[in-house]
C-alpha cells in the first residue's frame, strides 16, 4: 500500500529525516513512535506531500508520490490529520465536514446556478453522512456550532470525521489520541479497528500513548534521529534494546535492570 | 438636493459592485489584492477603447469583462510560490504596471489624454430623470451581483474559499489544489470588478489612467472594512456611508473654502482616519460576517 526507502530531509543545520524506510500493507494498522524530535511529523508530512523530501523513494500502491503537491497525494485516496486539528473559527462543524464531500455541482462555477436540484441533492447527501460519522465519533449534535469551539478531544474526533468523510484507502494520523480523555480514547481504538474490518484501510499511525499503539498496531516502527532504529510487534517493543535507548538515552539503556521499558510500555497490561 | 443623493445612489452602487468583487477575493477567499482598481479600470478600458475605435460599447463591456478575468486568473496563478504578503504586494505592483502601460501606450487608449465622450447609459432621457434612470439600472445590477456573490458563498465553491482562507493546509489535506481555488476566486471577483469599471465609465463619459490609481484600490478596502469583510450586504451599507461620508465632505468645501487640493487630501484622510477607527474599534465592520448553519436538507 504505501512503500517509503530511504527517505531523507534536512533542515538547517538539522537531519530530520536520515534516511528512513518503512512500508504499510494492505488493511494494516502500522504505528510509528518515537522521542519528540525524532522525526515522526516529518515523516508523515513527506509521506503525504507537505514537505518535499530531498531523496529516496515514496510509493502509494504503484505510483510514485514523491514529487507530487499534497493535495495531489490526497486525492490518491489518503487522508491524514494533522498534529492541531486545524479547524477553521468562522465556520460551522456541518460545513466544515461539507469541505471534505465531494460536491461537485456546488463547486462548479455554472452548476451552482443552473442546476441547484442536483446542488441541493449532492448536500442533502453529504449531511446525512456527516451527521451518521458524527454520531459513530459520539460528537452528533454540534454541527451548528464554529469547529473551533469544541473542545481539544472533540476537535480530534472532527478532524478524523473529515478525513473519514472522503472514504479514504490509506490514513495517515499524527497524534490522534492526545488530549483525547481516556474513555474516548478507547472508543477510538475501537472506531479504528472497526474501519480496518473488511473495508480495506489501512493506517500509519503517530502516537506516544503507547497503550493506545499496542491496542491498536499491529506492527510498530521506531523512529529515533530519523532513522528507522527498530520494527517490532508491538508488545515485544519494550524487549527491544534500541528502543529503550531511543526514548531514554544510552546510559540508562546500558544499565541491567529493567526499570526502563516498563515506563515506555509496560504501564498498558 | 435631490441631484446630490441621485450622484451619491448611483457611486455608492458602482462602488458597491466593486466592495462585492473585493470581498469575494479578500472577504471570503482571504486573498489580499491590492490591485483591485486594476480589474475596475480593464472594465472602464475595455468601454473606453470601444468607444473611441467606434465599437459598439457592448463589445468593450463583454472585452473588459474577459481580459478583467484572464488577468485575475494570471494573478491568482501567480500566488502558486509567493507567501500571502508578498503576493499581496506584487497585485499592488501589477495594478501601477498596468496603468504605466495606459498612461504611457498612447496609441492603446490616448495616453495620459484618456478617452473622454463616452456615451452613458440613457441617453434618450433628459434631465434628473436620465439620473432615476441610471441609478435604477445599477442598483438592478448591484443586486443581481449581490445574488450571485451570495450564492457563490454559500455553496461548496465559496465554501471551499472560505476554507482556504482560513486553513489552506486542511483544504489541500481534503484534496483541493488552493491555487485552482484561487485562480477561479480571483476571476471572478475580476469580471464583477469590470462590470462596476464599465458602469463608472458610462456614467461619468471619461477614462484616463488618472482613475487606475492605487488610492482607489484604498477607497474600496475601506469600504469593505467598515461595512463588514465577508458579508456581501455589509460591503454594501460600507459603500453607502463611506461614499455618503467622502462625496458628502465635498460639499462642505463650499463654507471651508480651502483650495481643491487641501480639501480632497483631506477628505481622503478622514477616510483613513475612519478605517484606522474600524481597525481598531470594530475589527468586523458594520454588518459583520455570520456563521452560515447548514439547513438538513441542503442548499
Amino acid at each position: 500500500m504505501l512503500t517509503a526507502v530511504d527517505v531523507r530531509k534536512h533542515f538547517k543545520g538539522l537531519n530530520a529525516l536520515d534516511g528512513a524506510s518503512i512500508d504499510v500493507q494492505r488493511g494494516e494498522i502500522v504505528g510509528l513512535v518515537g522521542p519528540n524530535g525524532s522525526g515522526k511529523t516529518t515523516l508523515l508530512n513527506v509521506l503525504s506531500g507537505f514537505t518535499r523530501a530531498d531523496s529516496g523513494r515514496i510509493e502509494i500502491g504503484d505510483k510514485k508520490i514523491d514529487r507530487l503537491p499534497s493535495w495531489e497525494v490526497m486525492r490518491l485516496g489518503i487522508g491524514r490529520t494533522f498534529q492541531a486539528p486545524q479547524l477553521p473559527t468562522r465556520m460551522t462543524v456541518m460545513e466544515t465536514m461539507l469541505c471534505a464531500a465531494k460536491l461537485p455541482t456546488g463547486e462548479s462555477l455554472f452548476g451552482a446556478f443552473l442546476r441547484r436540484g442536483k446542488v441541493r441533492e449532492e448536500e442533502r447527501e453529504a449531511i446525512e453522512r456527516a451527521t451518521e460519522l458524527l454520531t459513530r465519533l459520539g460528537i452528533a449534535g454540534v454541527g451548528d456550532q464554529p469547529a473551533t469551539d469544541l473542545s481539544g478531544g472533540q476537535q480530534k474526533l472532527l478532524a478524523m470525521g473529515l478525513v473519514l468523510m472522503r472514504s479514504p484507502r490509506l490514513l495517515m494520523l499524527d497524534e490522534p489520541a492526545a488530549g483525547v480523555n481516556p474513555s474516548l480514547r478507547r472508543s477510538m481504538v475501537n472506531l479504528l479497528k472497526g474501519l480496518t474490518q473488511g473495508n480495506e484501510i489501512s493506517m500509519l499511525i503517530v502516537e506516544h500513548d503507547m497503550e493506545f499503539v499496542q491496542r491498536l498496531c499491529s506492527r510498530v516502527f521506531v523512529l529515533d534521529k530519523g532513522v528507522v532504529v527498530a520494527e517490532s510487534k508491538p508488545s515485544e517493543l519494550a524487549d527491544n534494546p534500541r528502543v529503550v535507548e531511543a526514548y531514554l538515552g544510552k546510559s540508562r539503556a546500558t544499565e541491567p535492570a529493567s526499570a526502563a521499558p516498563t515506563n515506555a510500555a509496560g504501564e498498558s497490561r | 438636493m435631490l441631484d446630490f443623493l441621485l450622484y451619491v445612489g448611483i457611486v455608492a452602487s458602482i462602488y458597491g459592485i466593486a466592495a462585492i468583487s473585493l470581498n469575494l477575493q479578500a472577504g471570503v477567499g482571504g486573498l489580499l489584492n491590492f490591485g483591485q482598481v486594476a480589474f475596475f479600470g480593464l472594465g472602464a478600458y475595455g468601454v473606453g477603447i470601444a468607444s473611441h475605435r467606434g465599437l459598439p460599447l457592448w463589445m468593450g463591456v463583454v472585452g473588459g469583462i474577459v481580459a478583467a478575468a484572464l488577468a485575475g486568473a494570471a494573478v491568482g496563478r501567480l500566488g502558486r510560490t509567493l507567501l500571502a504578503d508578498y503576493w499581496a504586494i506584487a497585485t499592488l505592483a501589477l495594478a501601477e504596471l498596468l496603468r504605466l502601460v495606459f498612461l504611457n501606450e498612447e496609441w492603446l487608449a490616448r495616453g495620459a489624454d484618456g478617452i473622454g465622450s463616452i456615451p452613458g447609459l440613457w441617453g434618450a432621457v433628459s434631465g434628473t430623470w436620465r439620473d432615476v434612470a441610471i441609478l435604477a439600472t445599477v442598483v438592478s445590477i448591484l443586486v443581481v451581483v449581490y445574488l450571485v456573490a451570495e450564492r457563490l458563498t454559500k455553496v461548496q465553491f465559496g465554501r471551499v474559499a472560505r476554507l482556504m482562507r482560513e486553513q489552506p493546509n486542511l483544504a489541500a489535506a481534503l484534496g483541493y489544489d488552493i491555487v485552482k481555488v484561487k485562480v477561479r476566486v480571483m476571476m471572478v471577483g475580476a469580471a464583477i470588478a469590470a462590470t462596476g469599471g464599465a458602469l463608472l465609465t458610462t456614467y461619468i463619459s471619461f477614462i484616463g489612467p488618472g482613475q487606475l490609481l492605487p488610492v482607489d484600490t484604498f477607497l474600496v478596502w475601506a469600504i469593505i472594512v467598515v461595512g463588514g469583510m465577508g458579508n456581501h450586504l455589509g460591503v454594501i451599507v460600507g459603500a453607502v456611508v463611506v461614499n455618503l461620508i467622502y462625496l458628502g465632505t465635498r460639499f462642505a468645501n463650499d463654507y471651508a473654502k480651502l483650495d481643491a487640493n487641501t480639501a480632497a487630501s483631506l477628505r481622503l484622510l478622514l477616510v483613513g482616519l475612519i478605517l484606522m477607527a474600524f481597525l481598531m474599534f470594530r475589527t468586523n465592520g458594520l454588518v459583520p460576517e455570520r456563521l452560515r448553519t447548514v439547513d438538513a436538507d441542503g442548499g
